[in-house]
Parts: C-alpha cells; structure tokens; sequence
C-alpha cells in the first residue's frame, strides 16, 4: 500500500473520531506549550543574565581588599563599595607594580572608590564616586563617551558623569562643564558615559575622578598610595584563568601571606559568569524536566487511545489482512495516527507555548532574584526541536499499540465477537 | 486445475488442556468456474472450512493447495498478498471498512496492491455500478442499509478480480428481498466465469447454487 493511501486511511480514523483524537492532542498541546514555553523562559533569563554580566568583560580581573572565601556574585557586585570586612588593608602602589609584571596583564588601574555628598543646582545627593589612573581609564573603559571626553593626564577639577545621573537623577540634566560640589570641592563635568545598562547600574550613577581628588572627596579614609580596588585588562581573555592564578601567587608572596592569612581576593569577571549562566541552565534545566513530565503525560494519551483503538478495530484489521494487507502496513497505519496526534499537538502546543511566551513580559514579573524584566527567547531550534520532539512522541507511543495490532492474525480477528 | 483443493484438513483449537478438533480430515475441490454451496448444523465446522478455503488460517495437518501451492510453504506475507489478489470475501457481517465511503471501500484491495490511480477509480466506479449502487459511492457504511452494504461488500471483493468469491452467510442479516439481490449478484457473476462459494444455513439460498456440499462433524457428509 502506498504510504499516500495509508496515511489518508489514518486520517479517516483520526477525523471518524473527533472528539476523541482532540482529547487526546489536547494532551500533547499542554506538553508541549509548557515545554516550549519552559524552554524560551529559561533562555531568556540566561540571555539576560548574560547582558547584565557582558558589560564587566572577559578579559577583566579584579582585586579586591579582604579574603573572601566564597567569590560569588555578591563580592562582584560591590566592588566599587569598600570591602567591610577588613577595609583597612588597602592596597597599595606596591602591589600594582607587582601586578603589572605579571605575563599577560596589558593595563592595571588602581580604584579608589567610595561615598560622597554632592551639590548640584541647590539638590543634595549621595553619590558613588570612582577614582581612576587617568591614562589607563580610558583605554579599559568598555561602556563609552556620550558627550565630552574621557579624563586625561593633568586634569585638577574634571569628572566624568555616568549617563543616568547626568540624566535623570537631577530636575535639570546635566551638561558638559556645569559646576558641581563633591564633598566641599568644586568640580567640572568633562564628559558624560553612555548608558550601560550593566550589572547594578554602576557606571550609569557613578562619578569617575582622578584617585588623588577621590582619595580627599570620599567619606572612607584611604591614604596617599592606596587603593580600594584593582582592575586588571588582560591581554588575552582565554588566559584570565591563569593570570588570575598567577596574580594570587605573587601578591601572595609579596605580601608575605599564606593561603590561610591571605587578606586579599581576585575576582574573574568571566569565571562568575560561567559560574552564573551554569546556575541559570541548571534552573532551566529543571524546570524544562517539570515540564517534560506533562509531556510524557500527553504521551501516555496517545497510546492510550491507540490501544482503545486496536481494540475496537480488531475486525477492521482483519479485514485489512484478509485482502491483502500486510503486518507492515497495519503498524504504519497506527504509526501514522498516533504520529497525527503527535505533530498536530506540537503544532497547536508550539503556537500556544509561543503566546505564553510573548506574554510574559507583559505580565512584568520579575526574574528569580536577579533583577529586571522577565523576558522569554523563542527561537527557531526551540520550535523544531517541540515539533520533531512530539512527532517521535507521538510515534514511540503508537509502537506498542502498533505492533499489537499487526499481529493479529487475520482468523481471530474476524472472528471476533461475531 | 482446482483453484482450491483441501486434502485431509484437520484443524484443532487448542483450548488450555482441552482440544477442540474443528476439522476432521476435510478434503474437497473447489474446480474453476464452480458455485458451490457449502452446508451443514451450526458447530459443524463451515466458517473453520472457509478461513482454510480462504487460506485466513494455517490447518494443524493436511494440505491445502491454492491453485496448485501449498500455502503452508508460504509466509505470512506472501499469503497475505496472494490471498488479496486472489480471493474476495464476503463476511457475514461488519464487512466495509466503516471510516471509508462506499467508493473508497471498493478501492481499499486495489489500494493494498498499489494498482494503478486512473485504474482504481474506472474499476470501483465500474463495480458499484455492477452490484447496482453507482448513486451510493458517498454513502458512509453506517448510511447503508444491510443489504446495500452486502453488495458494496461484493463489489469490494470482485475488485483485485479474484478467481475465487468466498461467503460465509452473505444472506444470513438480509430479509428475503434483499437476500435475491446479493444471490443475483452472485449468479450473475458465476454466469461471467467467477467461482463462487457460499456458506449458507438455507436451504432455499443453498439451491441457487449449482453445487452442495454438506458438512457433518468436521467433515463432508458420506
Ligand atoms: N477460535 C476458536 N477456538 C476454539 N474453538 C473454536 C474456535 N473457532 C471455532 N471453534 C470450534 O470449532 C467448532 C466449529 O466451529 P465453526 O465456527 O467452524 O462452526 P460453523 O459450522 O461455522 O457453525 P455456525 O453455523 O454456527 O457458524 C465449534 O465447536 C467451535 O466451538
Ligand atoms: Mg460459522
């Protein structure tokens, strides 16, 4: 029999039994609408998470004061906060000179960052203010100049304003060479950052200074030659693993700590996130098997009206035995239905698990902790992956069924309650 | 040759322990061109004898030859495909495929041999005309009245143009009317040169034919 006419044969069962076959699509739709749905959830938090973390840089370390046992996302978070937990030990000239003769480092910025109270058209604010080595700033920056210019060598009252406090902080926005007060000290806007939308938003609301103005402006004391942070370009991002290793070796001993009395951390940008997308596949991960269990569910539906079937076509089968048709033909013919079932379901539940997608949004809820919009990503290797998926579903359960049927010999069924 | 000949059939069904023999040694000949009425009490083995003639089951010993082969030495498969080719049935009941049309009931066997699209819709419009039903074709099975669907039934058979129409009861659910139409039918057919045979209880149906055999215990009667 041609695969035409045992297919048309199958869609006259499936259409024959409307209700029926629609129940048990509906089955499949859930499956795979939670599936889909589950799926392009999970891939948007992760692409989310990955945004928010994009703007730090692959090729960045960072050193940080204190020794953090645990360097999870929250030490990265507050570096430009001064570290509490020994905020004393600072680090020094010294150590950045080591640094810098560590193979592969390309530049070395000595932060200093910290509070400071700020006057602007009559407003009083808090601010986060970050003193930078201003040659090197400009060559690390990432997030880019909006309007103005970077610092340079020899500026004495210039900052560089993030863009979401240069706009939108104060009633009247800020613009290039407006006077500003920062802890008792007049100051000048040089240039505004684009807006980086990153990771807490620090550059966006910050103030960046040479580190001799913040070292007198900020309200934690850090001495002449000290810094609260470090950050470290690296020449290559492929080797941050091992320049990171290597900058703890040598600041150890520098230093003349041990891993025990070790008073400092090094911080890999791109090994938390690693760190943090492998959380969120984990997530996903789980929550696709939750839905992967309504999946099964629908499975168990189609083989279940597929077995409902062959009983109730016993005669039907073999009459199809009796004039001619084969066992091959009988299993295609059952392969073919619950094959209907499947795709038509993954069709319908793909559709269905788009919208739910598409809604998400718009139901603003926010993402598990991390900040921001939840957002779903549908992309074409998700829904091709739902409809080959529910098809082989579709098909797998029709082969117990399927193979029932086929052997049955064509007297008994006949036969049957004649 | 004989299109159908069985030679010392026995067919035992295996019930637990017990052993029910349906066929006792059964030999007859089914020569072309026949029509040929099969008779005998309820239990005395006719449908058992017919699934054998139809080569629907394998006898537990004996031979039985279909036009000269030995169907024993066949497979599943190749019984299927000849039996499809060369035998139509006409069952006693539930006989059309009953999610298809009358139409599409009638090419269902040219289907399962793969004959050729243009060939199948001449023919099947052809043998509905035959059997009397050309304005029926869209009629679903359950829109069919019994005897109606009897010779849609027919006409299904006759389809893969069988050397061999093989019926058990195909009157048995009909009222006497619609009984002559399916036997006309038959006749007419045997008249073309098609060997019919026919199960049947009655003896008013059974004298149609040209030829009766009766059936005692699993075997002809002496
Ligand atoms: N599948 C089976 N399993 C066990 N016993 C069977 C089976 N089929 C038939 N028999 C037995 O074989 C014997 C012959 O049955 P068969 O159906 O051939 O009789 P029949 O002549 O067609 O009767 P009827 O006129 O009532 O249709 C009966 O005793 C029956 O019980
Ligand atoms: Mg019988």
């Amino acid at each position: 029999m041609r695969l035409l006419d045992i297919f048309l044969l199958s869609l006259s069962h499936v259409r024959k039994s409307r209700m029926r076959s629609w129940l048990t699509i509906v089955g499949v739709i859930i499956g795979v609408a939670s599936v889909v749905a589950i799926i392009s959830i999970g891939q948007g938090m992760q692409e989310n998470v990955q945004q928010r973390l994009g703007s730090f840089g692959a090729d960045i370390i960072t050193v940080i004061p204190g020794y953090f046992r645990a360097t999870g996302v929250h030490s990265e978070m507050h570096t430009d906060r001064s570290v509490s937990t020994s905020s004393s030990i600072n680090l020094t000239d010294k150590d950045i000179k080591v640094i810098k003769q560590v193979p592969g480092v390309m530049y070395v910025n000595g932060l200093v960052s910290g509070k400071a109270d700020l006057k602007y058209d009559n407003e009083k604010t808090v601010v986060s203010v970050t003193g930078v080595d201003t040659s090197i700033w400009r060559l690390m920056d990432t997030t880019g100049i909006d309007d103005g210019r970077y610092l340079q060598a020899g500026d004495s009252n210039s900052i560089v304003v993030g863009y979401n406090l240069a706009h939108g902080t104060f009633l009247q926005s800020m613009t290039l060479n407006r006077p500003i007060t920062i802890g008792n000290k007049n100051f000048r806007v040089v240039g505004i950052l684009k807006q980086s939308g990153g990771f807490g938003g620090g550059s966006d609301t910050g103030i960046y200074m040479p580190a001799d103005l913040a070292r007198d402006v900020i309200t934690e004391k850090v001495s002449n030659n000290q810094f609260t942070s470090v950050v470290i370009k690296a020449s290559d991002a492929s080797l941050v693993e091992y320049i990171k290793a290597d900058i703890e070796q040598k600041l150890m001993s520098s230093r003349q700590v041990n891993p025990r009395t070790k008073d400092f951390t090094v911080i890999a940008s791109a090994l938390i996130r690693e760190q943090m997308s492998s959380v969120t596949e984990t997530l996903s991960l789980f929550l696709s098997a939750i839905a992967a269990v309504s999946l099964i569910v629908g499975a168990i539906g189609i083989a279940n009206t597929m077995f409902m079937s062959v009983m109730e076509r016993t005669k039907q089968i073999g009459l199809l035995k009796a004039i001619g048709a084969g066992e091959q033909e009988i299993m295609k013919l059952f392969l073919i239905e619950s094959g209907i079932f499947g795709f038509v379901g993954g069709i319908i539940g793909v559709i269905f698990g788009a919208a739910i997608s598409l809604l998400i949004p718009y139901l603003g809820i926010q993402a598990l902790g991390i900040g921001g919009d939840m957002r779903a990503t549908i992309t074409t290797g998700t829904i091709l992956f739902a409809l080959f998926f529910s098809l082989v579903i579709g098909i797998l359960s029709g082969i117990i069924p399927a193979r029932h049927a086929a052997k049955l010999r064509p007297v008994d069924a006949i036969r049957y309650d004649q | 040759m004989n299109i159908i000949e069985l030679d010392d059939v026995w067919k035992v069904y295996k019930m637990g322990e017990v052993e029910v023999p349906a066929l006792r040694g059964l030999s007859m000949k089914v020569k072309p061109g026949e029509f040929l009425a099969v008779m005998g009490p309820s239990g005395s083995g006719k449908s058992t004898a017919m699934n054998m003639i139809g080569c629907l089951d394998i006898p537990t010993k004996g031979r039985v030859l279909l036009e000269g082969q030995n169907i024993s030495s066949l497979s599943e498969r190749e019984l299927s495909r000849i039996r499809g080719k060369k035998i139509g049935f006409v069952f006693q009941s539930h006989n059309l495929y009953p999610t298809l049309n009358a139409l599409e009931n009638v090419q269902l066997p040219m289907r399962i041999h793969e004959l050729r699209e243009e060939d199948i819709w001449d023919r099947s419009e052809e043998l509905l005309e035959l059997v009397g039903l050309s304005k029926r074709g869209r009629h679903y099975p359950s829109q069919l009245s019994g005897g109606q669907s009897q010779r849609v039934a027919i006409a299904r058979a006759l389809s893969t143009d069988p050397s061999l129409i093989l019926a058990d009861e195909p009157t048995g659910n009909l009222d006497t009317e619609a009984g002559k139409e399916v036997l006309d039918i038959f006749s007419k057919l045997n008249a073309r040169g098609v060997t019919v045979v026919m199960i049947t209880h009655d003896e008013k149906i059974a004298a149609r034919a040209n030829q009766i055999v009766r059936m005692v215990d699993g075997k002809l009667a002496a």
